[in-house]
Formats: C-alpha cells, sequence, structure tokens
C-alpha cells in the first residue's frame, strides 16, 4: 500500500480547500438557473469536484511515458464527472438505472457542469505547473551558468598553482654545473633551454593567452633539458607545420602532456624511448598529439591529475568541442592527443 | 693510506661524472670501480667488485636508491645523493647514513668525505629500518585500486581515467563504460570491476550497474521498492534494484 502513496502526492489541503470552494460558488451560480435546492446541487458539485480531484491527481502522478500527462488528466476530469454525478445519485438514494432514462436530462447537466468546471480549474493548474517549470529551468540554467564560472575560475587557479618541480630543477642546476666545467658551451645552451622553459612554466611569467608556437617552444626547451640530463637514454622529435604555429592554444596543456611522457612514460623505463609532438589540423579541428615509447599505463597507476586538470580547462573554455584523448600506443608507451575547434 | 673502493648509482650521466670528479679531488684515495645507472645490478656488483661504498641517488627508474640500499644492507657503507630534500633530509641525520644534496656544495661534500674516512673499516650499519621509515613515509604509495580502463575503439585502446566513468553496465557479453564523451565496451565483467574500483567512489546499484557515486545528481523513488538515478550533464537514468535502495536511504 506505502509504495502507491505516491500516487497521491500533491493532493494537499490547499487542494481540497480550493475545490471545495469552487464547489460551493459553482452550485450558488447554477442554483439561479435550476429548479433542485441549493443543498442537493451543492451535494451533487462537491461529488464531482472531490472525485474528479483525486482522479486529476492519480493521473497527475502515475510514472508511464505513453500518453501525456494533459490527456491523462483530461480523461481524469471526464470520469470524474461521471463517477461524481453517479456517486451523488447514490448518495440522494435515488435510483442509478433512472439515471439514463428519464433523469437523463438533469444528469448531463450536471455533468456537463462538473466537467465545464473541471476544465477551468485544470487549465488554471497545468498554467501554474508550467509557471513553476519554468522558473525551475530558469533556475537551472542559472545554476549551470554558474557552475560554467566556477570550473572557469578554477581551471585558471589551478594553471597559477601549476609548479615547477624542485627536483627538476635541482637536478638540471647539477647538470649546468658540471657542463660549466667539462663543456661551457653544453652549460650555455641548457641554461638557454632552462631559462626558455622558467620563462613559460613560472605562474608569475605565464600569459593568459597563448600560441602554440610559444607552447611548442616550451615543450622543446623541457625535452631538451631532459636529453642532456638522460644522456643516450632518450631523443625526441618535434614535427609542427610552421602555418599552426600561430594559432591560439591554451597554455600549459601541452607541457603537461610531454612532463607525463618523459615522467610516466619514458624516465621509469630503463631502456630507451622517444618523444614525439605533432600537430595537424584536419575537418575544421587543431589536434595536438604527444607521443612516447614509454613503460605505457598500468591499470593502476596514478597520474591522472594533471590530465584532469587539463579536460576541465577543456570544457570550460570550449564545452564539448574540445577533447583529450589517452590511447596506448603499440607495442608499448602511450599517444595522448589534444583536440580544439580550429 | 690503503685505497678504498666505491661504487656510483645515478640515472643521470653527466651527475655521476661530475661526483666522481668531485670525489677524486677531494679523496685522491677513493677508487670509484663502477657506475650503475640504477639498482638492477646490485648483486653482481657486489659480488664482483666487493665495494666498500655506495653512492645513492634515491630517485632512479626501476630499481630506485631506497630499494638498492634495502638490497646492500649491511655489505657497504651507503651514502645517500639527492636533488632536493624531498626526502626529508632531517630522516638521515639521526640515521647512520650520510647524503648529499645536488647540486654540489664542495665544504659540504668535503665533510660528508671526512665522516666516510672514519667510518670505513667499520662495520656497516644495517638499514632496513631507516630504509623501511623514508620508503613508507616519502614514496608515493602504489594505488590499490584500479585507476585505468582499458577500452577498445576500433583499432585503437583508449586508456580511460576512472574519475570520468559514469557508471558501467554489463551489456550480455560485454560490460558498457559510459563517459560524457563517449561510451566503449570492455570485457571484463562487473563482479571484477567490483572487486577492483575504489569502493567509496563506485557502488553497485543493480545486479548489472555500478555508478560513480561522484557523477549522481539526484535520487528519486521509483516503481516496486526501485529508484531512479539521474546523472549530471547525462540523459540516461539508472534503476536502483531493491537490494540496494539501503544505500541512499535518507541517514
Amino acid at each position: 500500500m506505502k509504495s502507491y502513496a505516491y500516487l497521491l502526492e500533491g493532493l494537499t489541503i490547499q487542494r481540497v480547500l480550493v475545490v471545495s470552494v469552487v464547489c460551493v460558488v459553482a452550485a450558488a451560480i447554477v442554483v439561479r438557473s435550476v429548479l433542485n435546492t441549493y443543498a442537493d446541487l451543492l451535494l451533487s458539485a462537491l461529488c464531482v469536484g472531490y472525485t474528479s480531484m483525486v482522479l486529476f491527481t492519480i493521473a497527475g502522478n502515475i510514472r508511464q511515458r505513453r500518453i501525456p500527462r494533459e490527456v491523462m488528466q483530461v480523461a481524469a476530469i471526464v470520469a470524474g464527472s461521471f463517477l461524481g454525478t453517479v456517486m451523488a445519485t447514490i448518495l440522494k438514494n435515488r435510483d442509478v438505472t433512472t439515471m439514463f432514462t428519464e433523469r437523463l436530462a438533469g444528469v448531463s447537466i450536471t455533468m456537463g457542469l462538473g466537467f465545464g468546471f473541471g476544465c477551468v480549474v485544470v487549465a488554471m493548474y497545468i498554467l501554474r505547473e508550467k509557471a513553476a517549470r519554468d522558473r525551475e529551468n530558469l533556475m537551472r540554467a542559472e545554476a549551470d551558468r554558474q557552475k560554467l564560472e566556477k570550473n572557469v575560475l578554477e581551471a585558471r587557479l589551478a594553471l597559477l598553482q601549476a609548479q615547477v618541480e624542485p627536483h627538476f630543477l635541482f637536478n638540471t642546476l647539477a647538470n649546468v654545473q658540471h657542463l660549466v666545467e667539462t663543456d661551457p658551451p653544453g652549460a650555455a645552451r641548457v641554461l638557454d633551454s632552462l631559462i626558455r622553459y622558467l620563462r613559460a612554466a613560472l605562474p608569475q611569467m605565464r600569459e593568459s593567452v597563448t600560441n602554440l608556437g610559444r607552447e611548442i617552444d616550451m615543450a622543446r626547451a623541457f625535452l631538451e633539458i631532459n636529453r642532456v640530463r638522460m644522456g643516450s637514454r632518450m631523443t625526441y622529435s618535434i614535427d609542427v607545420p610552421d602555418s599552426l604555429k600561430e594559432r591560439a592554444f591554451p597554455p600549459m596543456m601541452l607541457i603537461s602532456l610531454v612532463e607525463n611522457a618523459v615522467k610516466h612514460g619514458v624516465d621509469p623505463c630503463c631502456e630507451y624511448g622517444s618523444i614525439t609532438i605533432r600537430a595537424a589540423e584536419a575537418e575544421g579541428r587543431l589536434r595536438v598529439l604527444v607521443e612516447d615509447t614509454g613503460e605505457g599505463i598500468k591499470p593502476k597507476k596514478g597520474g591522472g591529475v594533471g590530465l584532469a586538470n587539463i579536460r576541465e580547462r577543456l570544457k570550460a573554455l570550449y564545452g564539448p568541442s574540445a577533447r583529450l584523448v589517452i590511447e596506448e600506443r603499440e607495442p608499448h608507451g602511450v599517444v595522448a592527443f589534444i583536440e580544439v575547434p580550429a | 693510506m690503503s685505497r678504498v673502493t666505491a661504487v656510483i648509482a645515478d640515472d643521470e650521466p653527466l651527475l655521476r661524472a661530475q661526483l666522481r670528479a668531485r670525489l677524486s679531488r677531494l679523496w685522491p684515495e677513493l677508487d670509484v670501480v663502477h657506475e650503475m645507472e640504477n639498482g638492477r645490478d646490485v648483486e653482481a656488483v657486489i659480488e664482483q667488485h666487493r665495494p666498500e661504498l655506495f653512492f645513492l641517488d634515491i630517485h632512479m627508474p626501476g630499481v630506485n636508491g631506497l630499494e638498492c640500499a634495502r638490497a646492500i644492507c649491511d655489505r657497504a657503507h651507503v651514502v645517500f645523493v639527492t636533488a632536493f630534500d624531498e626526502y626529508a633530509v632531517e630522516a638521515f641525520e639521526q640515521g647512520a647514513v650520510d647524503y648529499v644534496v645536488k647540486p654540489f656544495d664542495e665544504d659540504r661534500l668535503a665533510i660528508t668525505v671526512d665522516r666516510l674516512k672514519a667510518r670505513i673499516g667499520t662495520q656497516p650499519p644495517r638499514l632496513e629500518d631507516l630504509v623501511q621509515r623514508l620508503t613508507s613515509q616519502l614514496a608515493p604509495r602504489a594505488s590499490e585500486h584500479l585507476r585505468w580502463i582499458k577500452a577498445s575503439v576500433g583499432s585503437n585502446v583508449r586508456l580511460i581515467p576512472v574519475e570520468e566513468v559514469l557508471f558501467f553496465q554489463s551489456d550480455e557479453k560485454y560490460t558498457r563504460v559510459v563517459t560524457h564523451e563517449a561510451e566503449s565496451l570492455i570485457r571484463k565483467p562487473i563482479r571484477e570491476l567490483l572487486d577492483e574500483l575504489d569502493p567509496a567512489k563506485f557502488w553497485q546499484v543493480h545486479r548489472a550497474t555500478i555508478v560513480n557515486v561522484d557523477h549522481i545528481a539526484s535520487v528519486r523513488r521509483g516503481l516496486k521498492d526501485q529508484a531512479e538515478i539521474s546523472l549530471r550533464d547525462h540523459a540516461e537514468t539508472l534503476i536502483v534494484s531493491r537490494a540496494f535502495t539501503h544505500l541512499f536511504k535518507q541517514m
């Protein structure tokens, strides 16, 4: 029984009162033009009103999708008018069988009036519900907009918080320290790369708008430092047409993918590995891809945090028209690419 | 003074060369008999060279410095080399082990060399406790739960972080993996996923369905003691069968 209680959801005292008042007023209006007493009319009106109200409520709550709710509700009013009239007949102790013969005219009038008033009330209800739904939709749209704004803010904050790893910085400086003694031109080259990398990677130096060329330069500086540090264990190549370098591209995304390729791909792998950056335009989309031949992703290995950050930022910037895809590379390694509207 | 044998382990060739050069200046009697890229071959190196001293970079791919020290145990003295005091330098201060920080400070390295000279010839301390403490305190713990789903998309294998999965649903032979962006099929059945996923984030709500609770927008009562889950920014709804509705009972 309890499980069907939802069918009567919305049958509030307020609704009962409204129906009662409508019945009282309707009977008062009709009593002028017919011979019946007011009490007699009121009883009929209340029977039709309450029956219709209950059926109307149930029709509104029934969980089915085939018939539109409004149609069900109007049908409920028709059924309610009929059943209410029958009920009034029984309560007045009259013969039900004569309803459709000698008393058909009176009965039709009761049903007709019940139906008419019912429809007016239902129309009011439906309009009010629609207004409430509109309000709710408006509020939801507003909430969505605020959520998007929040995402954009969070993305901006995450961008500011992205740090240069001290471990990376000190290890690089240790390399420079040695090269200064043994290979000064080599030391100068590594320092050049380090400066170029830091210029882009330090939050204070970071520009909010950037293009693909600048992001590629930063990635190249980072890869060059790592190539010196890792010796013969790593090589890299960058294959990006000059025509794409002026394209707008969100900051710090490419470098995240490249850092992952070094840190989670090539570095943990004891053998030799290579990293490739490629960019291409196709079907109105700009695709920037980072491929490594490292040890690949193990199902229980972490490292998705930077990626979640990229996804959030892409969503905030481009909505559903941008994406980040990560795929396994044969025979080993990972391919990650970002696609944005060109 | 007799010669002392040492091994240097660091994955960066220039840094091995640098440490070797500095040591040869500060400690001419020290004989670096071998260099390693990581700790993988430590047993063979001990076997072959019987070094008295190891310089171990902590961060190395494959077998790292801590694992290497554990393998060495008390067969040689150990000096840890680290690029940054991420490995809580104070942990070393109390220990019987010395450490140096990259980039090298010549004076600091000289102090270490003096201490080592005094120690050579004594029995090396056992390092298990220290290594244990460092490992548990500082090394990132491997996750016990599934973090990535591998799903075939065409001829490629796509890697999906579990955080992005809205729900898993068994579909006869396969399991559907649904994210905001795409839907894919994997062969791993629901019950295996249940064992491997983080139970705090992924709840079974039906014989055939596991939902990511982070993506639930609302839950409403449905027919026959069931409930219905709506997901954020996703049209499809999920049925919670009677056996699992207790998960959503009001607190």
